[in-house]
């Protein structure tokens, strides 16, 4: 089938570059696990008996499941765009649609390999272990799902590299940096929490975190309703915009 | 059924360029036609446009089926070698055509991929990274690629330009194999001799518009006045003064005379004749393609 044929393409071109896509992000993490956990190790993590190097734990391992779900689908996009190479697929019998999931399921797959590999990485820094599995997996998948879907859209957009960069450095970090990965965003003063709360990334990482310390700071189901509307959002805006062709076909 | 049916295509650009108006041609099964035009005539467009990378105003279809309401039928049928060399360079040449049959839904086809390679003058590059192909190679491969699914109309748009002259050969062996195989072929090239030899119908597209199609010999009829050329080789060069007006070139003793009707070749041998000239050689020459091609152009 197609779908397969798209999505095994995918799989081969990330894991052939296991360098960029799987240790680059885990010395990443690495990097910042062992330096603010250490600097950082008296800040009150506002979760009774979890320590901060604990906390940081889940917050940069989905940090690298979103960052990495959204450069799978964004850099094969203009990459083959650049190339040309996306002509075959646009010649071949594949529906829009089809060929837009078979690319979001490609930046899921990557995002949580490589969420797994820091994790495994990075564990055994603090006192962690997986309390809710529905938690993680859900956060995990959708959050791929959801920067997955801004990847997609993005390579789409995107004529250019350097429009990719600024759209990644201008909307993607910031989201990301804002969302509560390094801190707890209740510590935060008003104006900052304000504008945090309205960061969608933040209930992805709030409720990613809740699947390891059992804790949240908002409604583990409420944020599971957000983040699922937000990835339908999200996917149907991608979907739409391949369909209409829009900078792909003339 | 037709292979494919163009019906009044019109394709205009968001910079307001119209590059189509109004298209009109079918092809049936089993035809290879030529479809030529200078740069920017509309050639690609039109490709474009049935392998659905265009949109367009108008009515396509191939084998039947609509390109833009039963696409997937559609594209299944179609197999374009585009213009612009494209590869993915992630992949080397067996899983590009690996990968391309995927997407065309074909599986266990192994047989055929090797088939191709081989046919592609490939098999020694089969497990090589597609960045290590030479452009030759890479237009070869982009030529497998629009075969692995053994599709009824093959489309190709320049297949072998930088492709040298045996491999050239070799390639255009094969397509004429899979024509009479009973696919049908549309072929854009600015190698008119490969049209004038392959196909047995042209089409002429000129800034959009389709300006003459037909079989290479009706093409002429339909010229009228083209002038066909009569080449004379004499003993010594000896020629005669009367027929002077008509040499067009000269080469040692051969000479090359224009001729404005084949009734004129008796009155030309009987003046060479009634003056002792003896003739070592004649050939008569016919219009070429290229000759068709620029009168219709008006050029």
């Amino acid at each position: 089938m197609p779908f397969f044929a798209i999505i095994k393409k995918e799989v081969y071109r990330f894991s052939s570059i296991w360098v960029q896509t799987m240790v680059g992000p885990l010395s990443t993490a690495l990097l910042y696990q062992l330096i603010f956990a250490h600097q950082l190790a008296s800040v009150n993590t506002g979760i009774p008996g979890v320590d901060y190097a604990t906390f940081l734990i889940p917050g940069l391992v989905i940090m690298q499941v979103l960052l990495n779900a959204f450069g799978n689908g964004s850099s094969s996009l203009i990459q083959s765009k650049y190339t040309g190479n996306i002509i075959f697929v646009l010649m071949a019998p594949v529906s829009p649609m089809s060929m837009y999931l078979a690319y979001l399921c490609a930046s899921i797959l990557r995002g949580v390999a490589v969420g797994l590999v820091v994790y495994l990485g990075i564990m055994w820094f603090g006192q962690i272990m997986v309390v809710h599995l529905w938690a993680v997996l859900y956060y995990a998948i959708l959050g791929a799902a959801i920067t997955g879907g801004l990847g997609l859209i993005a390579g789409i957009l995107c004529e250019k590299f350097d429009q990719l960069g600024g759209f990644q450095s201008f909307v993607m970090v910031p989201l990301i940096y804002l969302s509560g990965i390094f801190f707890n965003i209740q510590h935060f003063s008003p104006i900052w929490k304000t504008l945090a709360m309205l960061d969608p990334f933040l209930y992805i990482v709030d409720g990613f975190r809740y699947g390891f310390v059992g804790q949240a700071n908002f409604g583990v189901i409420h944020g599971a309703g957000f983040v699922l509307c937000f990835a339908l959002a999200v996917n149907i805006v991608g979907i739409v915009l391949l369909k209409r062709g829009v900078k792909i076909k003339h | 059924m037709y292979a494919l049916e163009i019906n009044h295509v019109t394709k205009t650009y968001s910079n307001n360029f119209k590059a189509l108006d109004d298209v009109n041609f079918t092809l049936k099964e089993g035809d290879f036609v030529g479809l030529l035009g200078v740069n920017g005539a509309g050639k690609t467009s039109l490709i474009s446009s049935v392998a659905g990378i265009n949109s367009f105003h108008g009515e396509i279809k191939v084998m039947g089926h609509d390109v833009l309401s039963d696409v997937v039928n559609a594209k299944r049928n179609i197999g374009v070698v585009p213009q612009e060399i494209a590869f993915d360079p992630f992949l080397t040449v067996m899983q590009t055509l690996k990968f391309q049959s995927g997407i065309y839904g074909v599986n266990d086809n192994q047989k055929w991929l090797d088939e191709l390679l081989e046919r592609m003058h490939l098999q020694d590059k089969a497990h090589a990274n597609t960045r290590s192909l030479s452009g030759g190679m890479k237009r070869r491969l982009m030529v497998a690629q629009a075969l692995v699914h053994k599709p009824s109309l093959i489309i190709l748009d320049e297949p072998t330009v930088g492709v040298d002259v045996e491999i050239r050969k070799n390639i255009w062996d094969f397509i004429s194999e899979l024509h009479q195989q009973g696919h049908t072929i549309l072929l854009t090239t600015h190698y008119l001799e490969e049209v004038e030899k392959l196909c047995n119908r042209i089409i002429m597209i000129d800034k959009g518009k389709i300006i003459a199609q037909s079989s290479k010999d009706e093409l002429i009829n339909q010229a009228g006045d083209l002038p066909s050329t009569l080449e004379l080789t004499t003993v010594n060069g000896r020629f005669v003064a009367v027929l002077s007006d008509l040499i067009i070139g000269r080469d040692g003793n051969k000479y090359i005379l224009r001729l404005s009707g084949h009734e004129q070749i008796a009155t030309i041998l009987n003046a060479l004749v009634s003056n002792n000239v003896i003739i070592e050689n004649i050939n008569i020459n016919k219009p070429k393609l290229e000759d068709i091609f620029l009168h219709y152009l008006g050029r």
